[in-house]
């Protein structure tokens, strides 16, 4: 019995042992996991990998991000019932716009990491090894001026951590650096990469000594003016440093960011230059951001999609004119607002509110868009008017008719003999509620506008547009304003601006204003309004009124709390029977007030990473 | 088919002789040579034995198998109950077993030819049982067992799936089938443990292969419900489904015939208005109610009420005529061939189910099956079997835009109101443009303009079984099992880009002004390959009063899948291939599982009355990390059949009153590889270090790359889930056997569940959070029993029988459990509570809610409220809403004074009961069967909560509501109703943005599954035809229900929240059984 049964075990064993043995059975080799030996010996993975650290850098606004933060802050209407809270709430959360990606800082000190560990060898050489190092430190700079941007000092963390099961993890807590500091690592880590990377802008999808140069240039100015303007709103700060810089400092960063900037300007970095490239100014403003062929020298830093190659955006299919769709209802969501549109000078450089005249008596228009005539060119080049084009059809903007005697006639539905198809019909989502449709970054391919192909236009980071003014910006600080006038001419007289700013024309209020048409819907005018501690009186929680945007054009500090609309009517009878008149339009869902709190300043850092980490300060004012 | 005949010779070689190397095969073979001549020698001394078995009234038994007591020599009787056998000598005993007959030996002495009565298993203790690795009569198993044969199963014409057939049948078995669409399964479980393992034919299978057998081929399924099914082994802690298909029965070769044909309707689904009237004067009450006031006067009303004689624009349209089309028809037809000698014995069956839908006539499933089971005697004492089984599954509907294509068609009758019409100017050329609600303009969604969807799996099978009875030791036999499984998923779906239209009647111009551009082609293909491999002991022996038992199994299974997915945009509707220029997506996958276990098991039993069995099982798993791979899961269990010992048969003193007791325990100890949704418990390589692989696609320098990511720190701690079942149960025969029960009462406490450990905090810094550990438990608990009552009254055989369980999930313990506050603790602490009941509970419950304490009665009453219902100061109320009862009394109703109000709404019921009524008299025969549950919740919402919900149509309960006389006189009075008073599209008002208990309904059903009137023509007239049998019946499913969802027009087990799934179908069947 005993026997039996010994003998059926062991043979049943060795009937299976016999083909395999239990181990070799169970260990099934991976399809999908590399070791990081095999990883670190062959440059087209280890481009892999860094490739995936670039996919996952933060923007504040990106095209493939959504929509929405293009459509916050007064800039323009969300026309999409879901998102209506953007314009009927009263500021905003402490805990918005926080980052605290750690997992994404581990990746970059792993990459850091094992590369540097990684022999120079045939197929890796020595250059190739300093420029994949570079790379990573790059990124990983550019991530830690995101997170100081919206946290203030964070812990600076440069190598991977890791627990070691001991049940005490107090050694892994590593207090909140000075908000200077982490400043001044994104310029030192700048300056000690930048001749690692190449001087040329053949592959703007990577870092290069340009794209270093302009963070670098960004960042400082970013020090510079919290320094000097935190003085403003002294109890925006932490006395231990986390948050506010000292204004001594105020100047050594301005000197930084203007020689980061000559650098790129002297073309030291590679060959750059405003493009000029389009006889129209306004189509030529418009192609910056389509242009992706080498003839665009003014991009520098770029995040590339391509269609039919699996990485596209909807930024076209969200924000595309109702009637110029390829995706049915999917359209329209990004409305410009009035406040924005009247920022835009007229050519010879003065400002001036569109003449619409009076509610008693409104002025006529033959065509819709010749109101908007004679302008900067940047207001057609950003912003679809009525009248306007897009893939070669005409908007069909019209808010409704309107008698002689000034009864308007309209209707609650869009694309009927009354009212456009591309609206404006209060509440009505997908189709313009301001009037205005989107241009930038819109993409006029056809297809790109249908939710599986997707539009494939780059998202540009750093541009040398941008690193004009942030020149301009640092030499008018450090008291040279005549500099600061040349650079901003290059800008104004790319956009058709007749009579060049002199000396005694720069002011601050012309700093603001230029960034504020220049950059618009890139993402700047949250931390730029931040920086120069504005941000709590342009959104001050008062009702913005239509007198407000007329009068105050091209003022720093006047509010704008509220998104305005500029609606077309046709004239039914009388004198000017067919011709076109403009009234100003508060979209009916815009019943909030955007209020900017001074506990809005830095992102509230959450609970959950102060209760795991008690080193960890609060925010000031929260 | 090469590779696949290598493997099997290659693993049975080993199989049978384990002794030997694979070099020695030919010792084998001699071996085999040798054993068939001894066969042939010893035939001549072997008699022949036939006959035929009947039941008690004298109906032929089909599928009773015939042994030769001691050995594996057996047979089964045909469709008219024959059988043929060669016996060893005149000494040898044949025993006569069925599932659902009590066995019968028979001492074969001088007589060749036999008439054998088998009686119905009253009691229940002679019933054969498929248990892990053999089968038992039940009276000797001591575990927690189940099961039902083809005879019950046989009558359910229902949905097209084998769990659906399940409802009610067996003790401990929990069922809810929320939806019930062509091809649509049941969710059932055991006990409520978690998705239980199936075994089909002695392989492990997934509950697809075993939804989609062909009931045809079903002998029986059994379920394990305690260590019993320990045997099974790695996956079985969540209870065990083992199914057994049929087998060929020697005698005559016998042909069956099966078929029926049916029509299907929905059992229950929302209703809506159908005229523009009525939608236009609920919706100025509506709005009148939300704002004040309404566009819509009183003239327009009239004109609407006149319809189309006050202009074409008031006419009305119904759409839910247009959409769901009755009567859908369903039918099965099965063809099979069964027969054999004493060589060799066959079984082969071909089945076909086609399944309509009511949604139109384009929405339909078609299932083929192919069986053949084949079983050879290939030398003496060595046996050979093969099991084929294939099958072709196809799902076939319009390509319709969003996850579910059966979605917009069933929201189409919600959302489109009476105002809409399909056509513009109807004119069936051109669709209409129905802005927002285009999409659900049901006339497009059809295979001309929506597209089309076409899903088939296509599956083989094959199993090889050897076995051998070792000649010189007596009782030992050694059997091998090679299954292949290949499973082959293809999924074709075209949606096509498509115009819509408004027409202009001034112009008489018919403007596009809506449709799609954007095609969508996707494809689909997932191959299933898993390969099992069984070498198994067996010793069983009676030494006088003593019979010993020994199993001993080695098993290794290995599960691989490869999956690809891929999308395009097509230039046109009219291309249904796939070129690379249009294709944009691709998505490839390939996984792969190995697990081993080796297994032994000890029975003992003394007198037929006390009964022994000992356990153990040696698990390794392939999911973890390499040093935590095995465990070790001990299980025993003893039964005792009071009735059989001497006192108390002296007690009972040949009484009939009790004819039999038993009582049995069981401890077992089981491990589990999965999580607790079925899933895998930790990712495959886990524990290794290293980059993913395939993370995304980067545009660099123009061109795409696939991008790496580390996969993190690597997760080594993780091991297996331990189950630990304990059952104690009593089985018993009262009144001459007429009267049978069982009752079960168990705990299945559950260890090493995992969960994150909380009490080191690490920083969130450190950039990654620490892996998650086998930390928590929980406990299901409950209890099952079953009666049954057979008998006669002159010619009329009945049987009544019901059997009652429950069942109820709970978690025991967390780790280190931390609160901030008591209302903390109160909301989300897990510790000792029913699953279901609180918001992180992981197996998905959540329903907390507020208490309603009444509704308004009056403007006054609101006023005088003191509480803040709205949280706006109560200025939005109207008599009618409702009133939130203020738990913690602070005056304004916030979570804070939420409680516990349901069971769970996505989970099974934790009672579920059925019972069953039969009679037959003469050549009639008929059966009720019903089944119901209790213990799970609804949770009215969406469309079932508020009126004109996404702009759509009104539900008709909400007619039933509170008013005004006239909506457009402020000063008239309120009239009471059910529901409060209408609002526009408001699902964010008091009423309806939280969940209460005027919304949550605990749900309790029973309903009628099947009835069914049978007639069979009497083998008189048959003989004169030469068929052995044929029967007619009429049948009918789902009937009727008892419940309390029946006011909302849902189907009692449904589980979306809005009422729109697609619900059970009530089947009314006509069908016919014959055998030649």
């Amino acid at each position: 019995m005993k026997k039996i049964i010994v003998y059926s075990i062991v043979g049943l064993a060795t009937a299976l042992s016999g083909c395999k043995k239990d181990s070799d059975f169970l260990d099934i080799p991976p399809v999908q996991v590399l070791p990081s030996e095999t990883v670190f010996s062959d440059p087209a993975l280890i481009l892999s990998v860094l490739g995936d650290l670039y996919n996952r850098q933060v923007d504040f606004s990106s095209l493939d991000g959504g929509w929405r933060t293009f459509a916050d802050f007064s800039e323009s209407f969300p026309s999409e019932n879901g998102s209506d809270f953007l314009v009927t709430r009263s500021g905003w959360g402490y805990g918005e716009w926080g980052t605290w990606d750690y997992g994404y800082i581990r990746d970059l000190n792993l990459f850091l990491q094992r590369m540097d560990a990684t022999e120079v060898s045939t197929k890796i050489t020595a250059g190739d090894k300093a420029r994949f190092l570079a790379e990573g430190r790059f990124l990983r700079a550019n991530y830690y001026f995101e997170m100081v941007k919206r946290m203030g000092g964070v812990p600076l963390i440069i190598e991977p951590m890791q627990y070691d099961y001991k049940g005490d993890p107090t050694y892994l807590q590593r207090p909140r650096a000075k908000e200077a500091e982490i400043y001044d690592f994104v310029i030192s880590e700048a300056e000690e990469i930048k001749n690692d990377l190449p001087a040329n802008l053949a592959d703007k999808s990577r870092a290069t000594k340009a794209a270093a140069l302009a963070m670098e240039s960004r960042a400082a100015l970013y020090a510079g003016s919290i320094a000097k303007y935190g003085a403003t709103t002294p109890t925006v700060s932490l006395s231990t440093g986390e948050v506010g810089i000292a204004a001594s400092q105020a100047n050594g960063y301005y000197t930084i960011a203007l020689r980061a900037a000559n650098e790129i300007i002297d073309q030291s970095a590679g060959t750059v230059s405003l493009y000029r490239a389009l006889p129209d100014l306004e189509e030529n403003f418009a192609a910056i951001f389509l242009d992706k062929s080498s003839v665009n020298q003014e991009s520098i830093f770029i995040e590339d999609f391509k269609a039919f190659a699996g990485k596209t955006h909807g930024f076209t299919t969200n924000d595309q004119p109702y009637s110029r769709s390829d995706e049915g209802g999917d359209a329209g969501r990004l409305n410009p607002s009035l406040n924005l549109v009247e920022q835009f000078e007229l050519l010879n450089g003065t400002f001036a509110p569109l003449p619409i005249g009076t509610s008693a008596s409104r002025i006529a228009y033959n065509n819709q868009e010749d109101l908007f005539a004679g302008r900067d060119a940047r207001l057609r080049g950003t912003i679809l008017v009525p009248g306007a084009y897009f893939k070669s059809g005409q908007l069909k903007i019209k808010a409704g008719e309107i008698t002689s005697a000034g009864t308007i006639v309209t209707t609650d539905a869009s694309g009927g003999s009354l009212v456009g198809t591309d609206g404006p019909v209060n509440g009505l989502e997908f189709r313009t509620q301001t009037g205005f449709y989107i241009r930038k970054w819109l993409d006029p391919q056809t297809g790109s506008g249908r939710r599986g192909r997707g539009s494939d236009v780059a998202f540009i980071r750093y541009r040398f547009g941008e690193v004009l003014l942030n020149a301009a910006e640092a030499a008018f600080e450090l008291g040279q304003p005549a500099v600061a006038a040349g650079f901003m001419n290059q800008v104004r007289e790319r956009a058709g601006i007749t009579t060049p700013l002199t000396a005694a024309d720069i002011n601050f209020d012309r700093i603001v204003h230029e960034r504020r048409v220049e950059l618009a819907f890139e993402g700047h005018i949250l931390f730029d309004y931040k920086r120069w501690r504005i941000a709590d009186k342009v959104w001050n929680g008062d009702a913005t009124s239509y007198s407000d945007i007329i009068n105050n054009l091209g003022k720093a500090t006047a509010k704008s709390t509220q998104p305005w609309g500029l609606w077309p009517y046709r004239v039914q009878d009388g004198a000017n029977a067919g011709k076109w008149i403009y009234i100003e339009t508060k979209p009916s869902r815009v019943t909030g007030v955007n209020r900017f709190q001074l506990g809005n300043y830095y992102s509230a850092i959450g609970d959950d990473i102060r209760a795991a980490n008690p080193t960890i300060v609060r925010q000031p004012n929260q | 088919m090469k590779t696949l005949s290598r493997f099997f010779l290659h693993n049975f070689a080993f199989a049978a002789l384990p002794f030997l190397r694979q070099k020695k095969l030919l010792y084998l073979l001699t071996l085999f040579l040798i054993s068939a001549v001894h066969l042939s020698a010893q035939d001549a001394a072997r008699v022949t034995v036939t006959g035929v078995v009947k039941d008690s009234v004298g109906a032929p038994l089909p599928q009773v198998t015939v042994t030769e007591k001691g050995t594996s020599n057996a047979t089964s009787t045909g469709a008219d109950g024959r059988f043929t056998l060669q016996v060893a000598s005149d000494h040898s005993i044949l025993v006569f077993s069925s599932i659902g007959y009590s066995a019968s030996e028979i001492r074969v002495g001088s007589r060749r030819d036999f008439d054998v009565p088998l009686q119905i298993a009253n009691n229940g203790l002679g019933e054969v049982v498929v248990v892990g690795y053999g089968t038992k009569t039940k009276q000797s198993i001591t575990g927690a067992v189940s099961s039902v044969s083809s005879r019950d199963l046989d009558r359910v014409h229902a949905a097209s799936t084998v769990s659906s057939t399940l409802a009610g049948k067996l003790p401990g078995v929990t069922f809810r089938m929320p939806d019930g669409r062509p091809g649509a399964s049941a969710r059932i479980q055991i006990r409520n443990m978690g998705t239980p393992l199936y075994v089909i034919d002695g392989i492990q299978q997934d509950e697809g292969q075993f939804n989609n057998l062909a009931p045809n081929d079903i002998e029986s399924i059994t379920i394990l419900k305690d260590a019993s099914a320990a045997i099974y082994g790695v996956r079985a802690a969540n209870g065990v489904v083992v199914v057994t298909t049929k087998k060929g029965s020697t005698g005559r070769n016998t042909i069956n015939f099966d078929g029926y044909a049916g029509i299907q309707n929905w059992t229950r689904f929302p209703k809506v208005l159908n005229n523009s009237y009525d939608y236009m004067r609920y919706r100025a009450e509506a709005e009148i109610n939300s704002n004040g006031n309404t566009n819509i006067t009183e003239e327009e009303l009239e004109k609407y009420k006149q319809g189309e004689s006050a202009g074409k624009q008031y006419r009305s349209f119904d759409w839910s005529k247009y959409v769901l089309q009755k009567n859908a028809t369903q039918n099965s037809v099965n063809l099979n061939i069964n027969g054999g000698n004493d060589k060799v014995n066959y079984y082969v069956s071909a089945t076909n189910l086609y399944q309509n839908s009511v949604l139109g006539r384009e929405y339909k499933f078609n299932r083929s099956n192919l069986q053949s089971n084949v079983q050879a005697k290939v030398a003496n004492g060595l046996r050979m079997g093969v099991q084929i089984n294939g099958r072709i599954e196809t799902r076939q509907n319009p390509g319709v835009p969003g996850g579910d294509d059966y979605w917009l068609s069933r929201f189409a009758v919600l959302r489109n109101t009476p105002r809409e019409r399909p056509w513009a100017n109807d004119n069936p050329k051109y669709l209409n443009d129905l802005g927002e609600h285009l999409e659900t303009n049901y006339a497009f969604l059809n295979e001309t303009i929506s597209g089309k969807l076409k899903s088939e799996w296509r599956v083989l099978q094959a199993n090889y079984t050897l076995e051998w009875q070792v000649p010189g030791i007596k009782g030992l036999n050694l059997r091998g099992m090679y299954s292949y499984y290949i499973a082959d998923h293809l999924l074709n779906n075209q949606e096509y880009t498509y115009d819509a239209y408004t027409y202009h009647e001034d112009t008489d111009v018919y403007e596009r002004t809506g449709g799609a551009t954007n095609p969508w082609r996707e494809r689909e293909q997932t191959k299933l390959i898993n390969t099992n491999t069984q070498v198994q002991a067996n010793y069983n022996r009676t030494f006088g009063e003593h019979t010993i038992g020994a199993t001993v199994v080695a098993e290794r299974m290995n599960n691989k899948r490869f999956y690809n997915w891929l999308h395009a945009s097509p230039i046109s509707n009219n291309l249904p291939l796939i070129y690379f220029p249009t294709m944009d997506q691709y998505n490839d996958q390939q996984s792969e599982i190995a697990r081993i276990g080796y297994i032994g098991r000890f029975n003992y039993g003394f007198a037929n009355r006390y009964f022994l069995e000992i356990s153990a099982r040696r698990d390794a798993s392939s999911l973890f990390e390499p040093s935590r791979r095995v465990g070790y899961f001990p299980g025993a269990s003893a039964g005792w059949r009071i009735t059989e010992e001497p006192f108390m048969k002296k007690l009972l003193g040949g009484s009939d009153i009790l004819n039999d007791l038993k009582l049995r325990g069981s401890y077992g100890e089981l491990g589990d590889d999965r999580n607790l949704d079925g899933g895998d418990i930790v990712a495959p390589y886990a524990y290794m270090e290293g980059y993913n692989y395939n993370m995304g696609t980067a545009i660099i320098n123009g061109n795409a790359v696939t991008v790496s990511r580390d996969k993190g720190v690597p997760i080594t701690r993780i091991t297996w889930m331990t189950s630990k079942i304990t059952d104690v149960g009593l089985d018993f025969a009262l009144f001459r056997s007429r009267l049978a029960g069982s009752f079960d009462w168990f705990n299945r406490k559950r260890d090493g569940i995992v969960g994150n450990k909380n009490d080191v905090l690490v920083p969130i810094e450190i950039g990654y959070s620490l892996p998650q550990e086998n930390i928590e438990s929980d406990a299901v608990k409950g209890f099952e029993f079953s009666l049954n009552w057979n008998d006669q009254i002159g010619d009329v055989r009945y049987n009544v029988g019901g059997n009652f369980s429950y069942a109820r999930q709970r978690t025991l313990s967390t780790y280190n459990p931390l609160f901030f506050n008591s209302w903390d603790q109160y909301f989300n602490d897990r510790r000792d509570r029913y699953s279901g009941g609180n918001w992180n509970d992981k197996n998905g419950g959540g329903d907390w809610g507020y208490e309603v304490i009444g509704q308004f009665q009056s403007m006054e009453e609101i006023n005088n409220y003191t509480v803040n219902i709205d949280g706006l100061g109560n200025k939005t109320l109207l008599p009618g809403d409702l009133i939130y009862k203020d738990i913690n009394n602070d005056g304004k109703i916030d979570s804070y004074d939420m409680r516990r109000v349901g069971y769970g709404t996505g989970r099974l019921p934790f009672i579920n009961f059925g019972f069953t009524l039969g009679a037959a008299y003469k050549a009639f025969d008929f059966h009720i069967d019903f089944s119901g549950a209790s213990g799970y919740t609804y949770n009215q919402n969406w469309e079932m909560r508020w009126a004109f919900q996404n702009n759509g149509n009104l539900n008709k309960i909400f007619e039933d509501r509170w008013h005004k006389v006239n909506p457009y006189d402020p000063n008239s009075a309120w009239v009471a109703g059910k529901y409060p008073a209408l609002r526009y599209n408001q699902g964010g008002h008091s009423n309806y943005n939280r969940n209460s208990t005027f919304w949550l309904h605990n749900v309790t059903y029973l309903r009628a599954r099947t009835i069914e009137l049978g007639y069979t023509v009497s083998s008189k007239i048959l003989s004169r035809v030469k068929m052995q049998r044929a029967r007619f019946y009429l049948n009918a499913y789902n009937l009727f229900s008892f419940d309390n969802l029946k006011q909302y027009n849902i189907d009692p087990e449904i589980q979306d929240d809005n009422g729109l799934q697609f619900p059970q179908n009530k089947i009314l069947n006509a069908g016919v059984n014959l055998s030649f």
